[in-house]
């Protein structure tokens, strides 16, 4: 067991781990934050995806202790994020995959999402071939990508929008 | 008997639509989106326990012991199950219930489960796996289904003899009906063509694996958290298996990541994870890891499929004679519906006028087949298409125009007698055509890249409940109160394709609710009507018609009591928008909750219940009822694919999918439902392979191994709508979960024909495949005949 | 979940602390740097160490610095900054490009160059479960006494699966150990043993911790081609190198060839400059010549069936990628990549 200092979604957080536990089994089964996915085991499928120091990358390939010092985004972190800004309903991201019907089983989404959120805040009018390159990393299995293409443009406006 | 509790196709108000027909987010997106959905392995009890699986590491072997003495030692370890544990059979096609939560003396394929340990986490329940000792005594095993259909010893399943007293052997299911003289008109035919083709296993790698969480209280309610795309079906076998009344087990599907059919068998892990709770007084967990979720597969049947088409000079078809080999890998699943499903669905949309098919499924000592999207008829329908357009060449016809003249035509009846009601192929092809430029560009555009054209039927529901019973196939309850809210409780499995989001949208509609004040609760069998599942696409047409039922009833009360207070007809009551209106007097509008409050008084408190069951259907004849569909779906496919010489990679640039969903509830969703399938279909034809290699293990269980599309590898699809009402359909709804999948696969075949001019009939087709194809066409040896 | 094996975790704060844990657990400990092989591997058990010593603490061997002539790259710099980066863009396109089709997008932000120069060999028999290597009866690699990619093979032949791999040998990258012992610098060509069990020269204890790339002043063309089935996330089918350099005349002065995803080690194409040299840009017999090196490529190369993909086919891809690489790099046109 170790003592890990995290920093989740801007919370300083306290939590003790084996040292063999993954930033993804740290997340969901210690922190509760459930809403980071598991589909793999091993870094085929993207669904772990979060974000280090707003980078996105695989919380089922790094260990938890590997997290301490870095501001680590899961997908819970968003909508505060969002409504600390000021905002109403939910992030431009969130709200705009809802819009398009890009949440089918839902399941693989929060990595797509925050892979998409990453791209924006990098790239804010990328173009489709540019969000292609981005979400390739991120396996679906029911939207045929066409609706998360649609949602990640539509967000991209909306994010504007909001700057 | 005609169809219970229709409603028809029209507005519930009139001509015009309020809800229905426009885009609607879901009413589960935002909790998808935020991350707050509670998925199975979300869930965590306290005192939860952790089950993992022991697995065969032989293809085929009897077990002669089990020791788990020195397992059971290991600190932290609470249980551990054997086959002797759960001792009764089961199977989801009732007649053929020949698998065991564990291997009961026998295992059959490498993955098979063998024992079970409940442990204090992971890690101690893995390391009590490696304790258990297991002496196998090792069989012949049987990978290649020719192999195993010409052995009979040893037999993989103990079958009772047919009735002639001969041994079944290693047959799963035979399948033989012919409708009208094939062979007379096969051989009056002006053009036949025969070839064999082959259809490869491919898997449905949803996303989620399969998990469950079992619980056992102490007054013996039993309940399971599972990922089951069947809540009915497994609270069924659990009572079976685990010999409890039906009434103390509670299934309960939590969000569900995926399904595609490969969460519609009960699994060995809910009776695991229910028995160890039984055992230990405690909840247990057993989440399987992707390789686990390989060997449960249920995916799609490799099929070996030899076919014969018929025509005229005219371009009328006259016969189609089918023999196909079925590998149903080492269980049954719901393979008598397969067998039945490869021949009974490729009756339409074009008209078939005589037919025979001759199937057998064979056991194998592989990962069990079963259904994935487009069950059983996706490999026949790519051989037949490929005929089509085979025959089209030697006409010196179109291909659209082939299969707009061999049209079946609607309000009609199928060679074997399916009934056909609504039916809008035509204008799907329409579509196609215009959409692709296809009279510009097919057989025009430059060589290495062509266009190619297909078509298929599917199943909206079938009439075959699994078990035979009378009972409605679909129930709805609705609870309202005087707060304007309304709950809809629905057995229907949402997994993801939106239908509880579907039963919101119809009582929106019918009472005039805004959607943000209606909850859908679904698929938990202690609190919801009995549905029997998401599968065979029944769900919008079977539940959404069980809906508008419920609602109807409901309306009446709520319309009755509002037209009383405001002394008009009832006739003049109006529900939408949130309000209760009256036609005849504009003054006299009140919010839609005052109007539930006035019901409330006048009714005692509100309720209805909806439920749906389809006429009687099907052919006369042994099996005519598998595949007759109170409705059939719709799809053309037109294909554009590249071809590079050099490498032999097949690019599928884009596919225009045209599908008659009847009216599409919420366009959007009938979008990401056709998009999805033109996808995962495309994937089969280059890229996927569910193989198991010349040791009988699986030759990549991972998602790094079995590579499913990235965003990078998925063609451009356009999604085309096509709403031929159907008279029988919710609002003339009809299904778009699995139609659309279909005729993309061979859709491309017939492209790579257009750019390159090679007929291949093997799936997958690998660069390697296409390489070979085009030597043999330069060396001018007959196209298409490299396997 | 599939778990990670217990071990005890080491997170040095200095270099030569992570050196003195390396040498003092040896073979008994995996150097852990962005984790996207090696977690995974320790997933499927396919090492027995009880120490883990991640070099996520360590300051200063990341990022990209000019010594004299020399680019020099830290070992902990993340692909997708090598990807990225112009002066590598600019001076080292192949191995921008190869860093650039590494896996997906999340493993080139985790990965890093370090990392995958010390890449595991791959194998369709040694990367699965330990469950899945049981049912086979191991393999050579790991628990196992036989090879079932060559039937009676004594030597482990799976396969090198780094794409930046044949990148740094044709740029005659050198390579920065340190050890509790001292600092090593070696060519890159030194550094690959024909042994797909361990096929790195580097010693138990030490570390890598720069990679330096002799920057030409002359014209340099570069590309990377890189056979997979899928647009992102798979290794390697093959892999393909090349570098050209031009003189003033627009003559090739220099070139070079290497391929990976073969057998055990990259392979450096020998004997490509003196089919190349001195034809001029845009010539016929520049032309000529670069079918000659796809047929000596093609010659000298004979992947095995090792990781998927059919191996005839893979072959047959050799002079496909060969060629094409090279015209892309004189075009400027690389990465050859299907997508």
């Amino acid at each position: 067991m170790r003592l890990l200092e995290l920093e989740i979604n801007g919370d300083r957080l306290h939590v003790a781990a084996p040292p063999h536990w993954t930033l993804l089994e740290v997340l969901r089964y210690e922190l509760g934050l459930t809403g980071t996915k598991q589909g793999c085991d091993k870094g085929d499928c993207g669904a772990c995806t979060v974000l280090v120091d707003g980078k996105p990358q695989l919380s089922c390939l790094m260990l938890g202790s590997a997290a301490q010092g870095h501001a680590i985004t899961t997908i819970e972190g968003l909508l505060p994020a969002h409504r600390a800004q000021g905002g109403a309903g939910a992030d431009p991201v969130q709200d705009a995959f809802d819009r398009c019907g890009a949440l089918q089983c839902g399941f693989c989404q929060p990595g797509m999402m925050l892979s998409a959120k990453a791209l924006l805040s990098e790239n804010p009018t990328p173009t489709s071939t540019d969000i292609k390159h981005a979400l390739s990393g991120n396996l679906c299995r029911c939207t045929g990508y066409t609706q998360i293409l649609e949602a990640a443009l539509l967000a991209a406006t909306k994010t504007e929008e909001v700057l | 008997m005609a169809a219970r509790d229709q409603h028809g196709s029209g507005a519930p108000w009139g001509a015009e639509f309020k809800v229905v027909g426009q885009p609607h987010r879901k009413i589960d997106g935002l909790a998808k989106a935020t991350g707050s959905a509670v998925y199975t392995d979300d869930i965590q009890l306290p005192g939860m326990l952790h089950a993992k699986t022991l697995r065969s590491p032989h293809a085929h072997a009897n077990i002669v012991s089990i020791d788990v003495t020195k397992a059971l030692e290991l600190e932290g370890v609470h249980a551990i199950i054997t086959g002797t544990d759960l001792p009764i059979n089961y199977g989801v096609i009732p007649w053929t219930p020949d698998e065991h939560a564990l291997a009961n003396g026998k295992v059959r394929f490498i993955g098979d489960e063998v024992a079970a340990v409940a442990a204090i986490d992971e890690d101690t329940a893995n390391a009590a796996l490696k304790l258990i000792k297991v002496e196998y005594e090792v069989l012949e095993a049987f990978f290649d289904p020719r192999e195993a259909l010409a052995k009979t010893e040893p037999a993989i399943h103990e079958q009772k003899p047919l009735k002639d007293g001969s041994s079944r052997g290693n047959v799963s299911k035979h399948v033989k009906l012919e409708f009208g003289d094939v062979d007379a008109a096969l051989a009056s035919s002006d053009v036949v063509v025969e070839h064999d083709y082959s259809f490869h296993g491919t898997t449905h790698a949803a996303i989620e694996p399969h998990c469950a969480v079992g619980q056992y209280s102490a007054d013996g309610l039993l309940t399971v958290h599972s990922s089951t795309q069947i809540t009915h079906y497994v609270q069924r076998a659990l009572a079976r298996v685990l010999e409890l009344p039906e009434a103390k087990v509670r299934v309960i599907q939590p969000f569900l990541g995926g399904a595609f059919g490969g969460k519609s068998d009960p699994f060995s892990l809910e009776f695991c994870v229910a028995k160890l709770a039984m055992i230990t007084g405690r909840p247990v967990k057993m989440l399987w890891t992707r390789e686990e979720v390989f060997y449960a597969h249920r995916g799609r049947h490799p099929m070996q499929l030899t076919y014969r088409t018929g025509a005229n000079k005219d371009g009328k078809l006259t016969a189609t004679d089918a023999k196909i080999l079925i590998d149903g890998g080492s269980y049954s699943s719901f393979g008598l519906v397969t067998t039945y499903y490869s021949g009974q669905l490729l009756t339409g949309p074009v008209d078939i006028p005589t037919y025979r098919f001759d199937s057998t499924r064979v056991f194998t000592n592989k990962p069990p087949c079963g259904p994935k999207r487009g069950h059983g008829s996706v490999q026949p329908r790519f051989a037949f298409e490929i005929q089509l357009d085979e025959i089209a060449e030697k006409l010196n016809l179109d291909p659209i125009e082939l299969r707009r003249r061999n049209w079946q035509g609607e309000q009609t009846k199928t060679v074997n007698g399916q009934r056909i009601t609504s039916n809008g192929f035509m204008q799907c092809l329409d579509l196609v055509e215009q959409q692709s430029d296809w009279k510009a560009r097919y057989g025009k555009l430059p060589d290495g890249r062509g266009l190619g054209v297909a078509g298929s039927m599917y199943i909206s529901g079938t009439n075959y409940p699994i078990y035979p019973n009378d009972m409605p196939q679909a129930g709805i309850q609705l609870q309202v109160d005087r707060s304007g809210r309304v709950t809809v409780f629905t057995g229907g499995n949402d997994i993801g394709q939106g239908s509880s989001s579907m039963c919101a949208y119809i009582v929106s509609e019918e009472l005039g609710v805004d959607l943000g004040d209606i909850r859908v609760i679904a698929a938990d069998t202690d609190l919801c009507p009995v549905d029997l599942g998401a599968y065979s696409s029944r769900v919008t047409f079977m539940v959404g018609n069980a809906t508008i039922d419920a609602c109807r009833k409901l309306r009446k009360q709520i319309c009755t009591a509002v037209a009383e207070k405001w002394e008009v007809e009832v006739a003049a009551v109006r529900l939408g928008g949130g309000l209760a209106l009256c036609l005849s007097d504009a003054q006299k509008t009140i919010p839609v909750r005052e109007a539930f409050q006035w019901a409330e008084a006048r009714f005692d408190t509100l309720g209805s219940t909806g439920s749906y069951n389809t006429p009687t259907l099907g052919g006369d004849y042994r099996g005519g009822t598998i595949g007759a569909s109170p409705a059939y779906s719709f799809t053309a496919h037109a294909a554009e694919v590249t071809v590079d010489r050099e490498t032999g990679r097949i690019t599928c640039e884009k596919v225009w999918c045209a599908h008659d969903c009847g009216r599409a509830l919420n366009p959007t969703l009938v979008k990401g439902q056709i998009e999805g399938s033109v996808y995962m279909g495309a994937a089969e034809v280059t890229m996927e392979d569910h193989g198991i290699n010349r040791f009988g293990l699986h030759s990549g269980p991972s998602l790094l191994d079995y590579r499913i599309p990235t965003s990078l590898d998925t063609p451009d699809i356009e999604a085309l709508i096509v709403e031929s009402i159907d008279p029988e359909g919710p609002y003339g709804a009809k299904e778009a979960g699995e139609g659309p999948l279909h005729s993309v696969i061979p859709a491309i075949a017939n492209a790579v024909y257009d750019a390159v001019g090679i007929r291949l009939r093997h799936l997958p087709f690998t660069p390697g495949k296409v390489l070979a194809a085009l030597e043999e066409k330069e060396a001018g040896q007959p196209a298409g005949t490299a396997s | 979940m599939l778990r990670l094996p217990t071990f005890q975790l080491h997170e040095p704060a200095s270099l030569k602390e992570a050196c003195a844990l390396f040498a003092e657990h040896g073979a008994a400990a995996k150097i852990l740097a962005g984790g996207t092989d090696l977690l995974p591997n320790l997933k499927h058990e396919i090492y027995d160490v009880d120490h883990v010593i991640s070099l996520a603490k360590l300051p200063g061997i990341t990022g990209f610095e000019m010594q004299g002539h020399d680019l020099v790259i830290g070992a902990l710099t993340p692909l997708a900054q090598v990807a990225t980066n112009p002066n590598i863009q600019k001076h080292a396109p192949a191995l921008a490009q190869a860093a650039s089709l590494v896996a997906g997008p999340q493993h080139r932000q985790m990965g890093t160059l370090g990392g995958n120069v010390m890449l595991d060999t791959r194998c369709q028999w040694i990367n699965q479960s330990y469950f899945w290597r049981e049912a086979l009866g191991f393999c050579l690699k790991k628990d196992g006494t036989v090879c079932h990619v060559v039937e009676g093979g004594k030597k482990c032949v799976a396969a090198a699966s780094n794409d930046t791999a044949p990148a740094l040998m044709t740029l005659g990258a050198s390579l920065t150990f340190v050890s509790a012992t001292g600092t090593r610098e070696i060519p890159i060509e030194d550094l690959w043993v024909a042994d797909g069990i361990n096929n790195k020269s580097a010693r138990p204890g030490e570390i890598l911790t720069e990679i330096r790339l002799p920057l030409r002043d002359h014209t340099h063309h570069g590309a990377y081609g890189k056979l997979r089935e899928r647009g992102s996330i798979d290794f390697p089918l093959l892999g393909c190198a090349v570098r050209i350099d031009l003189d003033d005349a627009d003559c090739v002065r220099d070139a070079a060839v290497s391929l990976v995803a073969l057998q055990a080690r990259p392979l450096l194409i020998k004997g490509v400059d003196a089919l190349l040299q001195g034809l001029k840009l845009g010539s016929t017999e520049l032309d000529q010549a670069i079918e000659a090196v796809a047929q000596l490529a093609h010659k000298k190369c004979k992947p095995l069936d090792n990781i998927p993909g059919d191996k005839d086919y893979r072959r047959r891809m050799v002079p496909v990628y060969v060629r094409r690489t090279l015209r892309a790099a004189l075009d400027g046109t690389g990465p050859v990549h299907h997508i």
